[in-house]
């Protein structure tokens, strides 16, 4: 059943991904919201990983275990990311990019 | 794990148990006073363990060579263990300020932290130890700019830090994605020799390697992934950026270059080019910025981009020349940057003063500090008694011997140019009268022993040949 | 599995729920009053606004409990092969877990677990 899925369509979607995470990175305004367009962007790394994987190279779980790693990575930035917003909301009482820039150059 | 294992990987096992020690004694210390003295005997544990760096010790390959050990792995450890160690003696006089008071074990813990990430990252002979090791290199030093809990600017630099590193390292793993889809491993090795067997290069692989390109060069801070670098080097702590700025910068550059020379060397062609391209961009934005800056660490910071665009030169030649040059340049600009930044820290640390009118007539109050950082500064420009020069002179060799002598052409334009804003902070030092000159400063003995370490970097290295000879013996080349 | 399973599977569970919500809605007894159409809120009629910003406390507790949460993915993989690996890959995890430990201590050390 799951087999008649091409692998090109998981991929496009996992492009459609990393697009619309990196598009969300450049026009969101609010950090948390940036935060969320980075997990958008590691996850669609994941399912490319996970997919060529399964249906290029079954033999060996290589692309699986990076998967797992990616995930335990994204989380720990995010926990260091929400840290350091919550400071950020302490000192600025705002987490909108245009309040938290106090330097220009 | 046996005995075999321990000493191949030396390096990190030493490195860890002294976080691990260093934990502890956090943990089970009750006194709040006590965490200075622990702040000094971690500044002693790592010069010892700088000196243990040194001593002779196998090579070899480990757990199915994802960890790669050999000579040209230990020796750029060893010159990241230079410039951590004078971090620390710099940061100690920084960390005795009263807010930072019950946080200083903190500083020295997440600086090793990124360190050891460092040491795996040079070490990998796999693609997922290269990305642990990135991001172990990375997440802590964005708590390190936010470090300052109660000045604003410390926590947009590390939210700023933080996110675009996040982005890159995303970036990085696309590309990754593509480079595994085409070679079907993440083993350096394999995907070489793969490679090496197919009669043209797929579309994807190429594709591949520019993202990995682009993610790096965040890493590094190449033109145009440059933008978080200045507002980060202002916010950060002194001691941070000096960091950031050096040892960071150091072991990207590393492991870019081996990446290069292992995994891509069949497809050479494609990525001198866009190194190239890079690297003429950075020189030339660096130095434009760098032109206008009035902050001293702003100045220092794109003075930085301007020079890890000089690096670049060293990496495209693709020799064994070319990657002897990368690494005594980076031991050189260690020296250098660090004198830069151990004046100005010592100079913001007793009188908050940053921007470059302040350094008006320094000369007159605190000729030491200005002899050093003239010293410091001519040396980031390429003036010849100082070891800078011969970096930079050995860098421009090495390109122009594999015959790219427009970009050497270019790269010699822009030394001409840096050497324009380098020269004003001297200006200002030296010749610049001031009714209100910063007053004499007593500085203390670590900072002080660090300020001496890199002067006699700066007047040594140039001269002793052995040390270039060394380097370019246990470099490799494509 | 087997396509045939995975409908027979879905054809049941709908089967199941859907039962279940009908044959409740009209065994019980009914009864229709203003108070029960009523937000329901720990009993309390709700003051001013619900969108109001939680304490921090939770969130802080929430990155802690996110890290050793997302830490725990990787001894599924090494308990699926831990009797094959032996001895060696035990003491390994058992380092990793010790690391972690003294990552809570500091943690607790800090007062990163007290409820303020």
């Amino acid at each position: 059943m799951f087999e008649t899925i091409p692998l090109t369509h998981i991929l496009i979607v996992s492009t459609l991904m990393f697009f619309i995470g990196v598009f969300g990175f450049l026009v969101r305004r609010n950090l948390i919201t940036i935060l969320m367009s980075v997990e958008l962007i590691l996850n669609s790394v994941n399912i490319n990983f996970i997919a060529i994987n399964k249906f290029l190279y079954p033999e060996r779980l290589e692309g699986l275990m990076f998967s797992i790693f990616v995930v335990a990575v994204a989380a720990a930035e995010a926990a260091v990311a929400i840290a350091i917003i919550i400071n950020i909301y302490r000192r600025f009482s705002s987490i909108n990019v245009e309040d938290v820039s106090e330097m220009k150059g | 794990m046996n005995l075999q294992t321990f000493l191949l990987m030396r390096h990190e096992i030493i490195l860890m148990i002294i976080i691990l020690v260093m934990l502890a004694a956090e943990i089970f210390s009750d006194d709040k006073k006590n965490t200075y003295n622990l702040s000094i005997i971690s500044i002693i544990l790592f010069a010892i363990h700088t000196i243990i760096g040194y001593l002779p010790g196998e090579q070899g390959t480990l757990f199915g060579k994802m960890y790669i050990n050999s000579e040209l792995t230990v020796q750029m450890k060893n010159i990241l263990n230079i410039g951590v160690l004078i971090v620390l003696l710099q940061a100690s006089q920084w960390l005795r300020k009263p807010e930072n008071e019950g946080k200083t074990t903190e500083f020295s813990l997440l600086i090793y932290s990124t360190l050891l990430g460092m040491y795996f990252m040079i070490s990998s002979g796999n693609f997922l130890m290269l990305f642990i090791g990135l991001e172990t290199a990375t997440i802590p030093v964005a708590t390190l700019a936010a470090y300052d809990k109660y000045r604003n600017q410390s926590s947009e630099a590390g939210i700023k830090l933080l996110l675009s590193s996040a982005l890159s390292s995303g970036i990085l793993l696309f590309g990754l994605s593509m480079i595994y889809a085409v070679a079907g491993t993440f083993y350096f090795e394999q995907i070489s020799s793969n490679l090496a067997t197919m009669s043209h290069t797929p579309a994807l692989l190429a594709l591949g390697m520019i993202f990995f390109i682009a993610g790096m060069a965040f890493k590094i801070s190449l033109v145009p992934f440059h933008l978080w670098t200045a507002d980060v080097y202002e916010g950060a702590p002194v001691p941070v950026t000096s960091y950031l700025s050096v040892v960071s910068k150091g072991a990207s550059v590393f492991i870019f270059t081996i990446v290069l020379y292992t995994v891509f060397k069949s497809m050479l062609v494609l990525w001198t080019d866009a190194v190239i391209g890079i690297a003429v961009a950075t020189m030339i934005i660096g130095n434009l910025f760098a032109l206008r800056q009035k902050n001293m660490k702003r100045f220092l910071a794109f003075s930085s981009i301007a020079q890890a665009g000089f690096i670049l030169l060293g990496t495209v030649a693709g020799s064994q020349f070319g990657m002897s040059t990368v690494l005594y340049f980076v031991l050189i600009y260690i020296f250098s940057n660090l004198a830069a930044f151990g004046v100005v820290s010592i100079i913001s640390y007793s009188t908050g003063k940053e921007s470059m009118n302040d350094y008006k007539g320094l000369y007159n109050t605190n000729p030491k500090l200005s002899l050093i950082m003239m010293l410091a500064l001519f040396s980031l420009a390429g003036i010849p008694p100082v070891a800078g020069f011969f970096g930079k002179f050995f860098l421009f060799m090495a390109s122009a011997e594999q015959g790219y002598y427009y970009f050497v052409l270019i790269a010699v334009l822009n030394t001409i140019i840096s050497l324009y804003y380098y020269l004003l902070p001297v200006k200002a030092m030296f010749i610049d009268t001031n009714e209100t000159p910063i007053e004499p400063l007593k500085s203390e003995l670590l900072p002080k022993i660090a300020l001496v370490l890199c002067v006699v970097g700066l007047l040594v290295i140039g001269f002793a040949s052995p040390v270039f000879e060394y380097l370019k013996e246990i470099s490799f080349g494509i | 599995m087997s396509t045939e399973g995975l409908i027979v599977f879905f054809l049941v569970a709908v089967t199941l729920v859907g039962f279940a919500l009908v044959f409740s809605s009209f065994i019980p007894p009914t009864s229709k009053n203003l108070f029960k159409a009523e937000t329901y809120e720990c009993g309390i009629e709700t003051t001013g606004i619900t969108w109001i910003q939680f304490n921090v406390g939770y969130y802080l507790f929430a990155i802690l409990f996110l890290i050793f949460d997302v830490e725990t993915v990787f001894l599924y993989p090494w308990a699926t092969v831990m009797k094959e690996l032996g001895i060696v890959a035990f003491v390994e995890i058992l380092i990793f877990l010790i690391i972690l430990g003294l990552g809570l201590l500091y943690a607790w050390k800090k007062q990163a677990l007290k409820w303020e």
